[in-house]
């Protein structure tokens, strides 16, 4: 068994290195944590990785940020800068948009919100992985970090094992749904913590179609995007996520009933 | 499919490794003797070819067989420790977790100073559930929650801030 920071009592007892760090930022409006795996040689290196990871949040949180009103995003949308006059990184995120808005049928479209182009639905995801990515560079044998709900993770708690991740029960805050095993990013969107904040790209008006709605795969940018189309497009939006190399999905309509992608990788 | 044994020895230690909060202290982190239990959360679909209906029945996980991993102490009879001292956004918090034949039976706050009226209010509200979310991750045997996005307010209610705090694993 993996020992983590174990054992330092008030009499002094000797404190060892730990093999699991940790750490809680807060950030876009929510809270995301991080559960990071080292050898006691890496530790020092991890938590100089996960500085670093907590300030590419903040960058990604700084530049596209919606409800700050003087947010390179917001002036975007607002049409006081252009795009060339933007920070690039917002020109490469809305390329992903733009992919992401294809392979989901229509059904993630940033540019079918009110009020201009908007890419909140893919950019914590985006930033998770790139805060992932930091961990990842600096050696760090696993870890997984989790963006207000939305998971992205490598390596597993244990070695030969995948990260476990329940999906939540929408109408229980400590009800389970489900459990996957992470094949690198789990995303959830649902209403029953914000209320009804997605748009049906079809019609203009807030809308969804399930209760929750859950996209696994290898990358969380995508995930993030597809679990928001799925939520307004309900189970029918299922076949454009079966389609895509990679990709699983989960549903729970309004009446409780579960449907998913034929390989959704529910965990025994 | 193999699956990750529950270490409550590890979920003890996790409580010191919840140091990772940003600006907390950590005090004491004492919490030895703990063994643990796993369990078999009950799944959902199982998934077949193309897309699949079935309705959650049983939305929860259920307690099933159980795989014990070697502690450094004993796992029977009850023991108390108190958990890590935390300092974390909303005020602070110390765990009272009590062990009965190696697992959690109880987990209650010790100290509980939240900063300011709102936060003691969060508190109120978020504590009763902290242990029965303990509780739930411990047989799910999870490591971590997918869900709607929540707002830092509700972070303290929700079952990650549980696993954070706690260190379930």
């Amino acid at each position: 068994m993996t020992t983590t920071e174990t054992v330092a009592n008030s009499a002094g007892a000797v404190r060892h290195p730990g093999r699991v760090i940790r750490r809680v930022h807060p950030v876009m409006g929510t809270m995301v944590s991080f559960d990071v795996r080292v050898s006691d040689a890496e530790r020092s290196t991890a938590l100089v990785a996960l500085a670093r990871a907590c300030a590419r949040l903040d960058r990604a949180d700084a530049v596209f940020s919606t409800w700050r009103p003087n947010s390179p995003m917001s002036l975007l949308r607002r049409n006081m800068i252009s795009l060339a006059e933007a920070p690039a990184v917002i020109a490469v995120v809305l390329e992903l948009c733009a992919v992401a808005r294809d392979l989901s049928g229509g059904w993630f479209d940033p540019w079918a919100m009110p009020g201009g182009v908007d890419p909140t639905g893919l950019v914590k995801g985006w930033a998770a992985d790139q805060a992932l990515r930091e961990l990842r560079a600096a050696g760090v044998r696993a870890a997984m970090v989790s963006a207000g709900g939305d998971l992205a993770t490598f390596g597993g708690p244990e070695p030969g094992l995948a990260w476990r991740i329940g999906v939540r029960d929408p109408w229980a805050i400590d009800r389970i749904a489900c459990v996957v095993e992470s094949p690198g990013a789990v995303a959830t969107s649902g209403c029953y913590e914000r209320g009804l904040h997605v748009v049906d790209p079809q019609t203009g008006l807030a809308d969804a179609r399930c209760v929750s709605a859950t996209v696994v795969g290898p990358e969380l940018w995508l995930a993030d995007a597809l679990a928001t189309g799925l939520l307004v497009a309900g189970e029918v939006g299922l076949a454009h996520i079966e389609a895509l190399e990679g990709y699983e999905a989960y549903v729970i309509s309004e009446r409780g009933e579960a449907a998913t992608t034929g390989s959704f990788p529910v965990a025994e | 499919m193999r699956r990750a044994p529950i270490v409550l020895a590890a979920t003890a230690a996790g409580l010191a490794a919840v140091l990772g909060f940003h600006t907390q202290k950590l005090r004491t982190s004492v919490l030895s003797g703990l063994s643990g239990v796993g369990t078999t959360p009950t799944s959902l679909p199982s998934g077949g070819g193309g897309t699949t209906t079935t309705t959650p029945g049983s939305s929860t996980t259920t307690p099933g067989s159980s795989s014990t991993t070697p502690s450094t102490s004993a796992s029977t009879g009850t023991h108390t420790a108190l958990g890590a001292d935390v300092q974390y956004q909303y005020g602070e918090l110390e765990l009272k977790v009590t062990v009965t034949g190696g697992k959690i039976t109880n987990v209650q706050p010790a100290i509980d100073n939240a900063f300011d009226p709102r936060s003691a209010q969060v508190n109120a509200y978020a504590e009763p559930q902290l242990e029965s979310q303990t509780l739930q991750a411990q047989s799910a045997n999870i490591n971590g929650v997918s869900g709607a996005t929540y707002t830092s307010q509700a972070y303290v209610q929700s079952l990650q801030a549980a696993l954070d705090k706690l260190g379930i694993k």
